[in-house]
């Protein structure tokens, strides 16, 4: 009964420690990579109403919270770029899936799909992912699909940056030649291209366009695909296209070129055998550092010193993972990639400010003065992925880092008279 | 003296491959590299720890353990300071050679989905043995893995241990003398694969019923081989012996406790059913695999003496896999004050390279957890105790005077991500160099993009 009493009161003063959204926090004696240097200092951040106030070299900071870390290593907190994160809950469930649409391609948006609720929010934010981008499912078409960022707070009033990036397709399909995808791709930029502010202004024009274009009819576009086919030109929104096999890389960068786009490639296992092109090229790659699988025929060159030689050659690169759910297992990718001659900065990087840039995710990404206080303590080394975070902080606020699966986890191994189902 | 010498190797070798039984192993060691590693730190496998510690492995075998070992000339010194020192990590779900890379369908042979019951196919029939994966895993520190057939079917087939020393058939591979194992599944995907086609079983209680239907059969087979080899010579001439049945004589080899059961399984009280399956049919079941909520039963699993093998981490890929908890390992190990028999197993190409980070992972997980657990503990998960579900206990798994020489030496403590493996030995011999760039490549791998080159060569 005494316990009980004290786990309360505890309780309480935690919550009430959480919501003073107004008062300043300082976090003390943090080894810090912002984000943006290629190596750690020692410094103190002052966080105020949400944002990164301060951060200092010297220990003079105050603030009405004061948190001592005693060294240990404050990042950013880190940006998934390729995840599911709020529209699948179980992948083989499909009543648990909003990933796919029967009816838009280019224009489908995720966005109102969110789920703030899902378990896979607590479970990657407490290993130390704060937002992440969330992508449909690819299409059959070669451009098809919007993601949107989102940040995981698990709050319903969604943060959230819709609709800011397209994705596509190309390489091996199993049944009609990437040559075909290939030109449908460029049929679509080139009728994107076309579009001026008038023929969008109302839906009435837009039906003219489609019907005038070959192209748009044979596709069966509708008015959402043609204002994102706009937007892609208009607001130079990036394009990721998920593509593996060197001679599709090269491609895709003469569409880039020639089509002046945001160009990023996804995937990307051939990317060694055309690394001069890309970097020369300017195009940001999101690759799975751990993937050393030549898995296709179109991923033949896998290897796992990929993401070393990227950063030789000056290639911004984000990380993504192959299984599902666990997204901020990019941790253990960028440890492997460091394991196999990445620098520790550049890893970081990846994880964090690279993903902000490319994607103009503003104010996000790395720690300096104005930035949201998207930030995370971590108990040890955050690239080996036994650490986990002591303290992730969104928007400045200090978040919960309880999950499903560490109430599953205390149940079974505390109170252990009771029955499970009496248990908490 | 050349000819003569070639002329007894091709007697010898006759000889020998006379003396083989079909499908039996004809694995042979590469050249011994009889060694003393000096100086170097070690997880034996068993649970120990030894600090700058001398090993010697030689003719195949570990001979010694102990500081300051004074060592013959003839081996070879291998300075082994601030490295680490483990048995070769064993895979107990491996899909390698059955699902081979590239994934395409030609070469995708795991599942023989076509009937629920398939107790008569064998893994070992599949492995492609040009797979490029071996290698991988091979410089992953694995030195032996266990591969099965897939999940779709209640019993799925015979499972083969094999040694990662990839050659061009697969008897050249095979664990020698390695029991069989019998892949068995319950839950979600049985159900679906045949439900999905309008066919038993479609429900839980449809799995149940189809595996003891199954050992209804085999008890019945069984019963008649016994009879008949109970008979006299002169009675046995007169009577016909029972004709040979390849499911059954699959499954009364599990009844008789010849093949290890293997059984894929993800819920608690589906395991808790198949625990009395095997009760009432009286067999034993040495290991579920996935299992991902072991923990929930973990008393019932050490009780029984049963092993689980389980991901760190992997979740919510399906309904039966969402209650996963990252304690998971460090719980079934801990049960009954310390005898449970966790494993950590990959059933993954990229997982099967890192078994060691994923070990380390689920280390983490129990200490944060309360329990107090050591790393040279936890390597039993990736070392003795996959070698004991395998079967292969005596031989490998940990390193003991007299066992083979699996060893893997580590760049740094293997619990770590920057851990690289330097080399790795297959009864005492090496098998992968990082220095010298020695190393297997499969036929698949050469002149794929280059002519002139190697698959990944720069």
């Amino acid at each position: 009964m005494i316990r009980n009493k004290t786990l309360i009161v505890f309780s309480f003063i935690f919550f009430t420690s959480t919501i003073l959204e107004g008062s300043t926090i300082v976090i003390k004696n943090a080894t810090i990579f912002d984000g943006i240097e290629d190596s750690s200092y020692l410094g103190h951040i002052l966080i105020d109403d949400g944002f990164i106030k301060k951060v200092s070299k010297s220990s003079m900071v105050q603030g009405d919270r004061v948190i001592d870390v005693k060294g240990k290593i404050v990042t950013p907190g880190f940006i998934a770029p390729d995840t599911e994160i709020g529209i699948v809950e179980i992948g083989a469930l499909s009543v648990t899936r909003d990933d796919e649409s029967n009816i838009y391609d280019i224009g489908f948006s995720i966005h109102s799909a969110f789920n703030p609720n899902s378990t896979l929010i607590p479970w990657n934010r407490s290993n130390g992912i704060t937002s992440a981008i969330t992508l449909p499912r690819n299409t059959s078409s070669p451009i098809g699909g919007l993601g949107s960022f989102f940040l995981l707070d698990s709050k319903m009033n969604i943060n959230s940056n819709a609709d800011m990036v397209l994705i596509g397709r190309l390489g091996a399909s199993g049944s009609s030649s990437r040559a075909e995808n290939l030109s449908l791709m460029e049929d679509i930029l080139s009728f994107g291209l076309s579009l001026n502010k008038k023929d969008i202004a109302s839906d009435i024009t837009i039906d003219e366009i489609i019907e005038n274009s070959s192209i748009a009819s044979y596709l069966d576009l509708k008015a959402r695909d043609v204002k994102v086919l706009y937007r892609l030109f208009d607001e130079d929104l990036p394009l990721i296209i998920k593509s593996h096999r060197a001679s599709d890389i090269l491609n895709l960068i003469s569409l880039k070129k020639k089509y002046d786009l945001n160009l990023v490639i996804m995937g990307a296992q051939e990317a060694s055998l055309v690394i001069d092109d890309i970097a020369k090229n300017d195009v940001p790659l999101i690759i799975n550092p751990i993937n050393n699988i030549p898995n296709s025929f179109d991923e033949l060159a896998s290897n796992i010193n990929l993401a070393q030689r990227l950063e030789k050659a000056g290639i911004a690169m984000m990380f993504n993972v192959s299984r599902d759910h666990n997204y901020h297992l990019i941790r253990q990718g960028a440890g492997v990639a460091v394991a196999n001659g990445l620098s520790y900065g550049s890893a970081i990087k990846a994880l964090t400010s690279n993903v902000a840039k490319v994607f103009n995710i503003e104010n996000r990404g790395s720690i300096k003065v104005g930035n949201y206080a998207d930030i995370v303590v971590w108990e040890d080394d955050p690239l080996e992925p036994s650490s986990i975070p002591e303290r992730v902080f969104i928007n400045g606020i200090e978040t919960d880092l309880t999950t499903r699966s560490t109430r599953l986890r205390d149940r079974y191994t505390k109170d252990l008279n009771k029955p499970s189902t009496y248990r908490n | 003296m050349k000819k003569i010498y070639i002329l007894i190797s091709i007697i010898s070798f006759n000889i020998e491959a006379t003396n083989f039984e079909p499908y039996e192993s004809t694995y042979k060691p590469l050249p011994y590299s009889n060694t003393i590693f000096k100086n170097a730190n070690i997880y034996d496998g068993d649970g120990n720890e030894f600090l700058e510690t001398d090993i010697i492995i030689q003719n195949g075998k570990i001979i010694a353990i102990g500081k300051d070992l004074p060592g013959a000339n003839t081996l070879t010194r291998v300075d082994a300071t601030g490295k680490w020192i483990t048995p070769g990590i064993i895979d107990i779900h491996s899909h390698m050679g059955v699902y081979p890379a590239p994934s395409v369908k030609t070469s995708s042979d795991g599942n023989e989905a076509t009937s629920p019951v398939t107790a008569e196919v064998w893994a070992e029939h599949s492995i492609w043995t040009q797979d490029p994966q071996f290698a991988l895993a091979l410089k992953g520190g694995v030195t032996t893995f266990h591969v099965l057939p897939g999940s779709a079917n209640l019993i799925g087939g015979r499972g083969v241990t094999a040694k990662n020393l990839q050659r061009n058939t697969i008897n050249s591979m095979k664990f020698p003398d390695a029991p069989h194992s019998l892949k068995m599944a319950c839950g979600e995907n049985p159900k679906r694969v045949y439900g999905n086609r309008g066919q038993t079983p479609s429900t839980r209680m449809g799995n149940i019923a189809g595996y003891r239907k199954s050992w209804i059969k085999a008890e019945g087979y069984l019963s008649r081989l016994d009879e008949y080899e109970a008979k006299s010579d002169e009675a046995k001439e007169l009577s016909y012996k029972p004709t040979r049945d390849l499911e059954l004589e699959t499954l009364a080899g599990v009844l008789r406790g010849d093949i290890l059961v293997h059984n894929h399984c993800y819920r608690a009280d589906e395991m808790a059913m198949m625990i009395d399956v095997a009760k009432e049919f009286d067999y034993k079941i040495t290991a579920f695999h996935h299992a991902v909520e072991a923990y929930k039963i973990a008393d019932l699993l050490a009780e029984n003496n049963i092993c689980a093998a389980l991901w760190a981490d992997w979740w919510g890929f399906k309904h039966e896999a969402y209650d996963m908890v990252q304690a998971n390992v460090a719980i079934v190990d801990q049960a009954r004050n310390g005898t449970g028999c966790a494993i950590v197993h990959s059933d993954d190409e990229i997982g099967i390279q890192h078994l060691n980070v994923e070990a380390s992972k689920a280390l983490s997980a129990g200490l944060k957890a309360g329990y107090s657990i050591s790393k040279a503990r936890a390597m039993k998960w990736i070392t003795s105790n996959p070698a004991k579900a395998a079967g292969i206990y005596d031989q490998t798994g940990s390193l003991k005077v007299g066992k083979n020489a699996d060893v893997v030496m580590w760049s740094r403590n293997p619990f770590s991500v920057y851990a690289l493996v330097e080399k790795v030995y297959i009864d005492g011999a090496l098998a992968y160099d990082k220095s010298s760039g020695f190393e297997p490549t499969s036929d698949f791998d050469i002149g794929i993009i280059n002519p002139k080159k190697r698959r990944i060569e720069e």
